[in-house]
């Protein structure tokens, strides 16, 4: 079943009187319990495409259909809370509250649903449980190392359970160790709490991690055979590609 | 609720700047009950005071002096029941800052004259019967911790009153059951002054009891045709009136003291604002993350309006709740004679407490309106 559908999805910035191309008709399946990763140079629309995915941006053509609801129709209020429902985000810069503690971070999702006070306690605590934080609940991020704010923010990403989770450059801040801990737990999410996971990156070795690999190049995607042959993947129901 | 502690956390942030800001506030706030405080206590002399009462000056001032033959003419004039007169004496206590109101009475037609003073029978026999007795407010008593039959000394503040001081013998404490007549002055007999001044049988203000209130009016004109073209001429006018007056000759307070509130009240709004505005502006990754989790652009509105609220009430209690503490008149010893007590009341601490949340709402309405305008996708591009 399709958890993601884009469909010739098209995105430009206008500056001043300029207008920029970002994504050219972008079509795109992805099946529930996937785990994609979405590679390109810089300024590919690598990000652009997370973005539209999250509904934090709009396309400017075509239609993004992701768990069975059409967002690029919806108004920012309906999207906000499609948002809160559907999507945990995770940051390249971790983009944790310095003021608040891993506890509290991890909890800010949760203050918008109707959970009890104990709720939202016992949500938080199975989350940094599952990063492995559960001791580092009362630390502020700047007693934490990178790569335990990072492992924060993605408990702060799953705390609501949501259905799809999108990661921009997780590991792009991080040393290889940390970057391979933080990889080795989004498999874990795919795999073991079957989370759909859609992964920008830079970097092949993360992208090994993943069970499919697209190519963006100048806002289209491309057909590669490095990671994962798209061609030769037809049982996940992945369908890539660029119409024309 | 369950934002506040995000709220109070947000606020903390940066404490020095949040502990300005609650500064700002707290003094506009301060500044604004003490002032209500003031206008509030001419208000309640004017609000209490007699309406059978009418008190004649000279028309020139009521800084000069008329004869005491005045009184005579007063009191054979249809329709005055009772007169009294007094002088204000201006005597220094030790030092000119100890400033408080001492007049020189005619102890028996002021007492009658004034049944809001409420003396107990023995200390008001004691004051009639010592020529150098006094008696004193309670407030005052207890602002110098004067006891009955304490010396007190004032030096003559006018020179008429001539060089050498004037010893008292304190005979009684009264309180007030008016705002009419405050608690805060320093009475004593007239003929103990008017024996050691350079000008005798001059007195500041003859005090009249209309038998009909509702002509008291008429009958302030009846007095003062009675010394027109005289030396002497009069104005005469009921106490309600006179208060006015002398509020008036302090220059016109409420628009004063208004002005200044305002002025004050505004300026920190600014400030306020500002600081919210700087606040939002260091924050904009934070909020673009807390949209991405899902946070609806009226609850990121919600938030900085309630940071701005809580900073402001904060700041807004602590001045309200100084001003109730320090500003007491009887503490500051700025009332006597006409100067109204006054002090900061229930009512003035609310209304402070009103004026920082209007301050803290306003100095976050623009920085929140663009908070939860904020476009995500730009907000974050900022960082990456």
């Amino acid at each position: 079943m399709a958890l993601i559908e884009l469909r010739d999805v098209t995105k430009s910035y206008r500056r001043d009187a300029i207008e920029i191309p970002v994504l050219d008709r972008v079509t795109i399946t992805v099946p529930e319990g996937d785990f994609l990763g979405l590679m390109g140079p810089s300024g590919s629309g690598k990000s652009t495409l997370l973005n539209l995915l999250a509904g934090i941006d709009r396309p400017t053509r075509g239609s993004i259909r992701v768990c069975d609801t059409e967002i690029s129709g919806l108004t920012e209020r309906a999207l906000a809370a499609w948002r809160a429902r559907h999507v945990g985000f995770i940051f390249q810069l971790y983009n944790l509250i310095p003021v608040l503690t891993a506890f509290e971070n991890v909890e800010l999702p949760l203050l918008l649903t109707n959970l009890s006070k104990s709720q939202r306690r016992d949500h938080v605590m199975t989350a940094l449980g599952i990063v492995g934080l559960s001791d580092r609940s009362q630390h502020y991020p700047r007693q934490l190392s990178g790569g335990q704010e990072q492992r924060v923010a993605i408990a702060r990403a799953v705390v609501t359970d949501p259905t799809l989770l999108l990661a921009d450059e997780p590991t792009g801040d991080l040393d290889a160790k940390s970057a391979a801990e933080v990889l080795t737990l989004l498999q874990r999410l795919n795999q073991e709490f079957k989370k759909t996971i859609v992964m920008v990156t830079h970097d092949p070795h993360a992208a090994d991690r993943a069970t499919h690999v697209l190519h963006l190049e100048k806002g289209t995607l491309v057909e590669r055979h490095e990671a994962i042959d798209v061609e030769q993947m037809p049982a996940r129901n992945l369908e890539v590609g660029r119409t024309s | 609720m369950k934002y506040i502690g995000l709220v109070l956390k947000s606020a903390r942030r940066s404490r020095r700047r949040t502990a300005l800001t609650v500064l700002s506030v707290a003094i506009a706030v301060f500044l604004f009950a003490s002032l209500q405080a003031v206008l509030d206590g001419f208000d309640a002399v004017a609000l209490a005071s007699s309406s059978q009462r009418v008190i004649t000056i000279r028309s020139t001032s009521m800084i000069f002096n008329m004869p005491l033959s005045h009184a005579d003419v007063i009191k054979a004039t249809p329709g005055v029941q009772e007169i009294t007169w007094a002088n204000w004496f201006g005597g220094i206590y030790k030092d000119p800052k100890n400033f408080f109101g001492n007049m020189g009475v005619d102890p028996e037609s002021f007492l009658r004259m004034y049944p809001e003073i409420i003396l107990p029978p023995e200390q008001k026999s004691a004051f009639l019967e010592d020529r150098t007795g006094a008696i004193v407010g309670d407030g005052l008593a207890k602002k110098y911790e004067w006891k009955l039959g304490d010396r007190i000394v004032l030096k003559p503040g006018i020179p008429y009153y001539g060089t050498q001081d004037y010893p008292f013998t304190i005979r009684g404490i009264y309180r007030s059951t008016s705002s009419a007549v405050d608690n805060q002055s320093f009475y004593f007999h007239w003929k103990y002054l008017d024996e050691r001044s350079l000008q005798k049988g001059q007195v500041g203000w003859i005090v009249s009891r209309a038998a009909d209130p509702d002509r008291a009016t008429q009958l302030s004109d009846e007095i003062d045709q009675k010394f027109a073209n005289s030396p002497y001429e009069t104005k005469t006018s009921t106490e309600k009136a006179f208060t006015a007056q002398f509020a008036n000759m302090l220059g016109n307070l409420n628009v004063l003291l208004g002005v200044v509130a305002l002025a004050v009240v505004i300026t920190t709004l600014f400030v306020a604002g500002n600081t919210m505005a700087m606040a939002v502006r260091e924050r904009t990754t934070e909020i673009a993350v807390m949209r991405t989790l899902g946070y609806p652009a009226a609850t990121i509105f919600s938030l900085v309006v309630g940071e701005g609220l809580v900073v402001a009430v904060i700041g807004g209690a602590i001045g309200a709740i100084a001003a109730r503490l320090i500003i007491n008149g009887e503490y500051l010893g700025m009332a006597g004679g006409f100067i109204p007590a006054f002090g900061v009341d229930n009512r003035n601490v609310v209304i402070g407490l009103g004026l920082s949340a209007l301050i803290g709402v306003g100095a976050a309405l623009l920085p929140a309106l663009a908070a939860s305008r904020l476009k995500v996708v730009d907000a974050l591009r900022r960082v990456a």
